[in-house]
């Protein structure tokens, strides 16, 4: 592949990714409005929204960490899409890898944890420090699935991955080569995005939308932004690794929608967890499916 | 207290008149957004009064407001819309000024319920301020007690053709007549009363300083200002004790 071609794989992998996840954003709120039995927001919500956002007149900004934390928080993710494989684009997957993705999907949260940092708002410091000891404890299933996936493959590569499993059809799917880890990915999902029920790091009643509480303007658009890319990301991911990624968009995309909309439509259901009980139940059953899952693999 | 000229009328938008527009899209960009501000209104819920009761229904299955695209926000600072639903005690007014000036403009202001209008049935309450619409700018009133959800959404629609007509600019008065509201809280909370947020500093970033911003409340506001001092850091109450 010759240089022009990665540039412009490099700039539509992002947008690509910022369409799809704008639709799964909406998706997500159709699902919480449908299952209160509300319409839900129009078509386009998630981009008013973000329009919005942006053109307000106020902006404040609380200094230079602030604005490289936002920066970071969706940096990081436009890393990480980049690493995705994708119907057609292959990016940078080649000499990425699984490991290199998964270091990559952390830089938004530390992102965030800085700039959240220097706003000072205590409300923030809270919700900052449950996200990030929530992202503790799905960080660990999270890491076995993937180390799982990478050891029955016996590659790290997610093109090779996505090549192994379309040589043999629907067989030979990571899901049927590995239900007990897909399992696993599929209990840990809800939280690795960051949803309900685990939430408690946003909880709005109580510390006022914790890291968010001082982010207004571009920067709260900036973190709607951010989220396109989480949901993608995180649908996109599942699917390589169990649910055979897609040779065309159009078997591709139902699969990343319903990846998202499972755990969605069942999580919106519960209530959230408190902090310690979103740690003991990530470490308890994704953990304990996960080993039985690499047991199973490594037998 | 209400004279004809303290009533908010819709004035027309002063946008262009401090900076000079190169780009020839502006206007078009303008529009846009205009539009998504319309379409896209954050609420802040800070409920004050009996009225709040009628926001439940209005925002869930039977009313649905996140149609038109409104949700509720809990932070000042992501809100576009104070809700004021119902009578004003002068305590919840002090935190309702407090409020409103660290929202982010251009933001809007409804008041919903009677008592928000006039005083309603507390008009003789010894302990509420009366008509709101002297302490902050009002963009819709929807009058009733309390006014049913359908009254309530009618009255965002309203705000929302206002917003994409571009004819919501009552944020800005704020800062062309603060001088008007500030000698209507000082009334109120007395002369030594003062908010963290900075109003005169943000009129002259906005270019929205006028001769009505700056006078002789303002003045006395000057004379008992405080600096802003940053909390103390410690760990419990009892460390304070100790030394
Ligand atoms: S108008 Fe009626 S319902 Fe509304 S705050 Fe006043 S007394 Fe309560």
């Amino acid at each position: 592949m010759n240089l022009s071609e990665l540039l412009i794989e490099l700039l539509l992998m992002p947008l690509v990714a910022f369409v799809i996840g704008l639709g799964m954003v909406l998706m997500m709120r159709k699902i919480a409005a449908r299952l209160g039995r509300r319409i839900g927001p129009p078509l386009l919500q998630p981009i008013y929204d973000i329009i919005k956002l942006y053109g307000k007149r106020t902006q404040i900004s609380h200094g230079l960490i602030h604005e490289i934390g936002i920066i970071m928080a969706v940096g990081g993710y436009v890393a990480a899409e980049t690493l995705l494989p994708v119907p057609g684009m292959n990016g940078l997957a080649d000499k990425g890898g699984v490991i290199t993705l998964a270091y990559v999907m952390m830089i938004p949260s530390l992102g965030m944890a800085l700039g959240v940092g220097q706003c000072a708002n205590p409300n923030g410091s809270i919700g900052i420090s449950r996200a990030l000891t929530a992202m503790l404890a799905y960080d660990i299933p999270f890491i076995l699935v993937i180390f799982g996936a990478a050891y029955v493959y016996g590659t790290t590569n997610l093109a090779d991955i996505i090549a192994i499993q379309q040589q043999q059809g629907v067989s030979g799917w990571g899901l049927m080569q590995m239900p007990l880890l897909a399992l696993a990915g599929m209990l840990a999902l809800p939280a690795v995005m960051g949803k309900q029920p685990f939430e408690i790091y946003i909880a709005p009643a109580e510390i006022a939308t914790g890291p968010m509480v001082e982010m207004s303007g571009k920067f709260m658009g900036g973190l709607f932004v951010m989220q396109c890319f989480q949901l993608y990301t995180a649908g996109v991911l599942y699917t390589t690794l169990f649910l055979g990624g897609g040779a065309y968009w159009i078997t591709f995309l139902p699969k990343i929608y319903a990846v998202v909309a499972i755990p969605m439509a069942a999580a919106m259901l519960f209530p959230r967890y408190r902090t310690e009980d979103v740690i003991r139940l990530m470490w308890k059953w994704p953990v304990l499916v996960g080993l039985m899952g690499l047991a199973v693999a490594m037998k | 207290m209400s004279k004809l000229d303290n009533i908010p009328v819709r004035h027309q938008p002063t946008e262009a008149a401090g900076r000079k527009r190169t780009n020839p899209l502006a206007h078009v960009f303008d529009e846009l957004v205009k539009f998504c501000q319309s379409r896209s209104m954050f609420m802040l819920h800070y409920c004050t009064g009996c009225g709040a009761i009628e926001l439940p229904p209005a925002m869930t299955s039977r009313f649905d407001m996140e149609r038109l695209g409104i949700q509720p926000m809990v932070t000042p600072r992501q809100a576009d819309i104070l809700l004021i639903t119902g009578y004003v005690s002068i305590k919840t007014l002090k935190r309702i000024i407090l409020t409103y000036e660290q929202m982010q403009s251009p933001k809007y202001v409804i008041g919903i319920c009677s008592c928000t209008v006039n005083g309603g049935m507390y008009w003789q309450s010894y302990a509420t301020a009366k008509v709101l619409k002297d302490y902050l700018p009002v963009d819709v009133y929807i009058a009733g007690c309390m006014p049913r959800p359908e009254a309530v959404i009618s009255g965002m629609r309203e705000l929302m053709s206002d917003i994409k007509s571009g004819r919501a600019q009552n944020w800005k008065r704020y800062y062309e007549n603060y001088d008007h509201y500030l000698g209507n809280q000082q009334k109120l909370f007395g002369e030594d009363w003062q908010t963290p947020t900075d109003i005169i500093a943000e009129a002259r970033h906005y270019g929205l300083m006028t001769d009505r911003t700056l006078g002789e409340h303002t003045a006395l506001l000057e004379k008992h200002q405080r600096p802003l001092e940053a909390l103390e850091m410690r760990l419990s109450a009892r460390e304070k004790q100790k030394t």
